[in-house]
């Protein structure tokens, strides 16, 4: 059973991240905390008694269905059907390389001119507007594997689906981010 | 087709994939340690306001699982025992039901007790009582005389 000071450590080391991914998925600063904190109060109501290692799978789950809930409670259909769906961005031509780009990306110097012409600030906030615009089930997986450092097992136990899925998920996800930065010159 | 890339196996790929990753994710945890002060001040709020939460729950398990000891050794009053002490809430809320039951079938049974206690009465007060006279010129009585003992 985690004691107070167990939960309050775990906490506080989600907690920005934690308010990052809900920002993403509803793009708006007081729904974000209100969801984190809402995550929170039901972490510490109602799981606080499990295991510290437990914690963060339980935390993922509950930040994941709180933002759903938040999502039911907007009803704003337009909304779900943007950020809910899995469907691939439109511009998909199937031309783009995705070895030949996360090469570039991860060694090249070819880049480094664009990026050094934009300050860290815009590139940070390029590469969130990117994350952001990835469909909701992608951004959750790549986001608990590489963020979180989740392993697939993991991934697929918080988002209550099968490990071939996360793959899939996290696979896309990084494509759809290497093109996309690529395209406006950027390196990660 | 000689392509480059096509050295690559899929493990390589993923290796890739991974390192891309993992940049993306460090150039998101520098936007998460950059925050703005009023979100901090806040998150802080919220974690506060769970924690706080967190220690009433405690409490209220606790006080649930306390247990009340009355002075000497043979008075005793337990509270809590989760699924035991909740199979006994339910068959203590049968109580009363069983209780009404139980007094209807005495309420019926008394009723048909004093019905018989009547009956006899008037049998014996009749059987008891001397035969008017006028009884023997009664056609009825006569004919209740003549007629078989089965009837």
């Amino acid at each position: 059973m985690a004691s107070e000071k167990e939960l309050s450590d775990f906490l506080k080391s989600v907690e920005k991240r934690a308010f990052k991914r809900a920002l993403y998925a509803v793009r708006d600063d007081d729904a974000a905390l209100d969801i984190v904190q809402d995550a929170m109060i039901r972490l510490a109501e109602k799981y606080g008694d499990r295991p510290p290692a437990e914690l963060p799978l339980v935390f993922q789950r509950i930040l994941s269905n709180a933002t759903m809930d938040w999502f039911r409670r907007r009803k704003v259909r337009s909304g779900v059907v943007r950020n809910f769906s899995d469907f691939e961005a439109p511009g998909d031509d199937g031309s783009f390389d995705i070895l030949e780009t996360l090469e570039a990306l991860n060694g090249s110097p070819a880049f480094e001119s664009a990026a050094d012409s934009v300050s860290r600030g815009q590139i940070l906030e390029i590469i969130e507007s990117q994350v952001e615009q990835l469909p909701a089930r992608q951004r959750e997986a790549f986001l608990l594997r590489y963020w979180e450092e989740f392993d697939v097992a993991e991934t697929a136990a918080a988002m209550g689906c099968s490990e071939g899925s996360v793959k899939t998920h996290c696979s896309r996800a990084v494509h759809a981010l290497a093109k996309a930065l690529k395209a406006k010159g950027i390196e990660p | 087709m000689n392509h480059p890339h096509m050295i690559l196996s899929s493990g390589g790929l993923e290796t890739l994939q991974s390192r891309f990753a993992l940049r993306v994710a460090g150039r998101l945890s520098q936007s998460a340690d950059e925050l703005p002060h009023d979100i901090t001040e806040r998150l802080k709020a919220a974690r506060e306001q769970a924690l706080e939460r967190s220690r009433l729950a405690r409490r209220a398990e606790a006080s649930a699982g306390v247990q009340v000891t009355g002075n000497g050794s043979s008075a005793s009053l337990a509270l809590g025992g989760g699924a035991r002490s909740e199979r006994w809430l339910k068959l203590a809320s049968l109580v009363p039901l069983l209780a009404l039951v139980a007094g209807f079938l005495l309420i019926d049974h008394l009723r048909v007790k004093s019905q018989i206690r009547a009956a006899a009465d008037i049998d014996t007060a009749l059987l008891a009582d001397d035969l008017p006279l006028a009884a023997y010129s009664d056609p009825g009585f006569v004919e209740f005389l003549k007629a078989p003992r089965d009837r």
